[in-house]
């Protein structure tokens, strides 16, 4: 506003907007430090050495090593775990994808009674705080020996995205035009056919969204697979950093390396598709 | 993020389609035309069928469950539960000498936190976003830069903060050395009973800022521009348009805003439960309901305590509603 609203009439003029614009600078670069802080304690904390850690106020590790970090990856598992935690985020994006992509299709363009009420029931469930469905949830699942398996998370973390996601893929496939599936089915194309080859690539982009938006949060869950999950074989990556916490003294420099192992893939992940995360987010309030 | 959204545009995005589809099959009439509704009918229960049976078993199961739980007591083992009526809710309430009073701290501290964190949030992402947006250069960048701790929010980054929080850690050393040493806490910010609940507190701040800027900055770009250069040909400086003509625009971005940390501060407790211990530490000063109900239910190994975490889970569920409904009606009052 500076910038337009003082057409150089002094000279003193410019020299304010050029302020101006430094301070703007100064205060984004501020708040991105404070915004970057943990992180870059979590990289410095990962480098030191058990020696290091015993001044945990200094930045730069005296010593630095990549050991802790091999050997967390190594020998503590990680890798391991890794591989639990892709397989449990993937096998969540994917029933995501495929049961709400089914359900907000026949929300979004077909009519039926009782739509409308069925509707408004998933979205309802929005409201029921996670730690009221927490306790019957693992309740259930001891009885039907589902409790401390991969499939265990998976279903209930399914379906406590159905809220958004189904309100995100809704509005989606509403807004696809509806002279696309007159023309279809005049062709002779079936409702699964008018789905698979109509619908679903016209709606790819919120697809991609709901995607990012129950990979990042199943990525990094936590309250549901600490209390599912007890052999050390079906560990998540949250769950591993847990259990190395409870090992006696916190060593903050293995810590450190655990949660960089954690954050690294989402971040990356973040960077490669923020476009549609963040569309999907605003999309999300919007509507 | 999500609450706002389905309570304000659900029903209407969901009204749209309907009744621009009305019109196709009433016009066509006759027995073809039933015979496609029922088919489509048909076809849309079969594809709603598997999110109806998830959320049957996970949803609508598990919430029955809960309920008939909370009027019970039982410790998970034991063959049957104890019926007790309206009991644990009385005695989580008031009755109880043990635990009403740990409801009581709880709410207090989950008062302070549904106060704290939405105003702060609102307080920071509003003018962040105005920064940004008048910044051309690195906005793209300086957004991942801003968008990280929401993306990584989890266990690992409250790690990292109880590191850098530590007695010896680096925000006592930073303060240490810019002169301040007498802010530093030789407990550890999150050693010391004062200073604990807010530093939990402003991490929750830290972590829900993204979002909230995401929203302001959605929110100012799509601000007609002809109304900022009025404001500007009216005389009114850069602060005064953002106070006097942005803030009431953006008024809806804020109710969203307040409203989803106001959710999370109510019923999220995952910060507490990594930084500060299932009991609140230090000695309960950071304890909130959600936490109280997780360790009621998870953490009391064979206390009979399951129907009291499941009635605390509702009183939490009741207040939720009440908020969601408030802000219902708030929003349609100024629409």
């Amino acid at each position: 506003m500076t910038a337009t609203g003082a057409p150089a009439r002094r000279p003193t003029a410019r020299t304010r907007t050029a302020l101006a614009r430094t301070v703007v600078y100064a205060l984004l670069a501020g708040y991105a430090v404070v915004s970057l802080f943990p992180f870059a304690w979590m990289v410095s904390g990962s480098l030191k050495t058990d020696r290091d850690m015993l001044d945990p106020g200094a930045f730069l590790p005296a010593h630095p090593t990549v050991h802790v970090l091999a050997d967390t990856w190594r020998e503590l598992d990680f890798f391991g775990y890794f591989l639990n935690s892709l397989k449990v985020t993937g096998l969540t994006v994917l029933g995501v994808l495929v049961v709400y992509s089914l359900a907000s299709y026949a929300f979004g363009v077909l009519r039926f009674p009782g739509r409308t009420l069925l509707y408004r029931f998933f979205v309802a469930l929005l409201f029921v705080p996670s730690v009221t469905m927490l306790l019957p949830v693992v309740l259930l699942e001891s009885e039907y020996n589902l409790l401390g398996t991969h499939l265990g998370l998976v279903l209930p973390l399914v379906n406590g995205t159905a809220p958004l996601s189904i309100l995100l893929l809704t509005t989606a496939f509403a807004g696809v035009p509806r002279e696309l599936r007159e023309a279809a089915m005049m062709d002779g194309a079936g409702e699964a056919r008018v789905f698979w080859s109509v619908y679903l690539p016209a709606v790819r982009p919120a697809l991609v969204t709901v995607a990012m938006l129950t990979a990042i949060p199943t990525w990094n869950e936590y309250l549901l697979s600490r209390v599912s999950l007890d052999r050390p074989g079906t560990f998540t990556l949250p769950i591993a950093l847990q259990n190395l916490t409870n090992s006696g003294v916190p060593q903050y420099n293995v810590l450190m390396a655990g949660a960089l192992i954690v954050v690294v893939p989402v971040i990356i992940l973040f960077c490669c598709l923020q476009r549609y995360f963040v569309n999907g987010l605003v999309g999300a309030v919007k509507g | 993020m999500t609450t706002a959204s389905p309570s304000t545009t659900g029903p209407a995005a969901l009204a749209g389609p309907a009744a621009a589809g009305e019109a196709t099959p009433t016009g066509r009439g006759g027995s073809a035309g039933r015979r496609r509704r029922v088919r489509e009918a048909v076809t849309a229960y079969a594809f709603t069928a598997p999110a109806v049976l998830l959320f049957a078993a996970f949803g609508l199961y598990s919430l029955g469950y809960g309920l008939a739980l909370s009027g019970a007591t039982w410790n998970g083992f034991s063959p049957h539960w104890t019926w007790v009526g309206l009991d644990n809710y009385l005695d989580l309430l008031y009755r109880d000498p043990v635990y009403a009073p740990i409801v009581r701290s709880a709410a207090w501290h989950t008062l302070a936190v549904m106060i704290a964190v939405p105003l702060l949030v609102v307080a920071i992402s509003f003018p962040l976003a105005v920064l940004l947006n008048s910044a051309r250069r690195l906005r793209t960048l300086m957004r991942t830069v801003y968008f990280l701790p929401f993306v990584t929010s989890g266990i690992a980054v409250y790690l990292a903060w109880q590191y850098v929080l530590q007695p010896n850690g680096a925000v006592n050393a930073l303060l240490r050395a810019c002169g301040l040493g007498t802010l530093a806490q030789p407990q550890g910010f999150l050693g010391n009973p004062d200073t604990a609940l807010p530093t939990v507190i402003v991490v929750m701040v830290w972590t829900a800022v993204p979002v909230g800027t995401l929203l302001y900055l959605t929110g100012l770009q799509s601000l007609d521009p002809c109304m900022l250069e009025a404001a500007a040909l009216d005389g009114a400086g850069w602060w005064r348009t953002n106070r006097s003509v942005v803030w009431p625009l953006l008024r809806p971005i804020t109710a969203a805003t307040v409203l989803l940390n106001l959710r999370e501060a109510l019923q999220g407790f995952q910060t507490f439960l990594v930084m500060t211990g299932g009991e609140g530490a230090p000695g309960g000063h950071t304890d909130v309901l959600g936490l109280a109900s997780y360790r009621l239910a998870f953490l009391e190994q064979l206390q009979p305590t399951l129907g009291l975490a499941s009635a605390l889970g509702w009183l939490l569920f009741a207040v939720a509603v009440l908020l969601a409904l408030l802000n219902l009606r708030a929003l349609r009052s100024t629409a």
